[in-house]
């Protein structure tokens, strides 16, 4: 039996089954937005909960039915004119926990989640005066970690990476085109609206980047970044997903950055089996019919075992048990999806 | 002095925390504190980052909306409510 936590504007839910028989528990934290799933190294699993209202919270379970609220949660100091708006991701290293957020910057907890200690180094950066939000805010979605090198990306502002534990960050986004920057104009130093990331754990350095302004990759750790996207129907999206086993690439294709809906309403998957060389349908079962929604950058997940999973801003689920080859959308409707995370 | 606080259920329920709280204090502020000793995750929902009561989170004493600042009388009605809006 497979488990997939979905994370809502209106609460989170957990389907748990396989093939054509899925059971929906739900709505966890009715009324609150779910905007992250994350594991502590106990196996207590980890969402983050944001409302317009009354701010963010992270809840722990360990058995993914049964929540209680943290005490604590990353938080700007008392003053700032930084405001806390949501936990965009968890990453896990070790026995250290990562969260990036928004207005943007890096958390690290060592005790599972419990208390959250900021990342001065990224947080004040010397850029950090240029920093400005993109259409979905100011954010830190990405965190990618091996060793002491460790990579953050940040919407509207670009990759940084840090070569020290998390001490001091460059920003790394040499080849992308910057949103703003006029034709032969100085290429500005932050400013490139890196929308997903990925990488190939055992070859850290090898990386991929969805970005606003199209699908790119690097086998230097983000030193260079070159264009990779023949066979796409566009270069916008968000998602970039790299199965941890076979290497395959998946992304979600949007039509452009006016329209964030897939072209002519065909919704699909697209993979990459050559490492980006060249893409591709993945698989078949998509539907006939236009499906003008979007796919966000935390609401795509998979396994080894060839489970992969995204959920639409339309509120739903599509599923291949086999890799890619197969999809089908799962009956039941959420509303509008922005996590999906595979339930170990 | 002791006064009744209420929260809304949206809060309480993901917060797991009780929808009447006791609570001590003269200023709606000091109710606030003596509320957050009790149940600390409850300040980071309540105030922002400056430590002024959310934008869209209203405190009623006995019916009128107020301020930290509002002095509290004796067996006040502190009520939180949160504001209606989108969809």
């Amino acid at each position: 039996m497979k488990r997939i936590a979905v994370g809502t504007e209106k609460g989170a839910y957990l389907l748990e089954g396989s093939g054509s028989s899925w059971t929906v528990d739900g709505p966890m934290f009715p009324g609150w937005k779910v905007t992250a799933f994350g594991q502590a190294r106990d196996g207590s699993q980890l969402a983050a909960v944001g409302s317009n209202w009354f701010g963010i919270g992270i809840h722990r379970s360990r058995d993914f039915k049964e929540w209680s609220e943290l005490e604590s949660a990353p938080s700007w100091p008392d003053g700032e004119d930084r405001k806390m708006e949501q936990v965009w991701t968890f990453h896990g290293d070790g026995d250290r926990l990562w969260a990036g957020v928004a207005e943007a910057g890096l958390f690290t907890s060592d005790d599972g989640g419990v208390t959250w200690d900021p990342v001065p180094g990224l947080n004040e950066h010397r850029t950090r005066a240029d920093w400005g939000p993109g259409f979905g805010g100011l954010c830190a979605h990405r965190v990618l970690t091996s060793g002491d090198r460790i990579w953050a990306a940040i919407s509207a502002v670009g990759c940084f990476r840090s070569d020290d534990g998390g001490a001091t960050w460059e920003p790394k986004n040499e080849g992308i085109p910057a949103v703003d920057s006029a034709d032969g104009g100085e290429r500005p130093e932050v400013g490139y609206c890196i929308h997903g990331l990925a990488h190939d754990p055992a070859q850290p350095d090898r990386m991929w980047r969805q970005d606003h302004l199209g699908m790119f990759r690097t086998v230097d750790g983000g030193d260079t970044w070159e264009r990779n996207e023949e066979g796409l129907p566009s270069g916008f999206g968000f998602v970039i997903w790299r199965h941890p086993g076979t290497g395959r690439l998946l992304t979600v294709p949007l039509h452009s950055s006016e329209s964030r809906v897939p072209v002519e309403g065909r919704l699909r998957a697209y993979a990459s089996d050559d490492g980006g060389d060249s893409w591709g349908v993945a698989g078949e079962g998509w539907a006939d019919s236009p499906q003008f929604t979007g796919v966000l950058r935390g609401a795509f997940d998979g396994d080894e075992s060839g489970l992969f999973c995204f959920g639409t801003t339309g509120g739903k689920l599509w599923l291949t048990e086999d890799g890619g080859d197969s999809w089908r959308e799962l009956a039941p409707a959420f509303p509008r999806i922005g996590a999906v995370r595979l339930v170990g | 002095m002791s006064v009744q606080v209420r929260l809304p259920r949206v809060l309480t329920d993901t917060a797991g925390v009780a929808p009447r709280h006791e609570a001590e204090g003269t200023t709606l502020g000091e109710v606030l504190e003596s509320l957050f000793a009790g149940a600390p995750g409850l300040r980071r929902h309540l105030l922002d980052e400056e430590g002024r009561i959310r934008p869209h989170v209203l405190v009623f004493v006995d019916a009128a909306r107020e301020a930290r600042e509002t002095t509290v009388g004796p067996d006040a009605e502190v009520q939180v409510l949160q504001a209606v809006s989108g969809g």
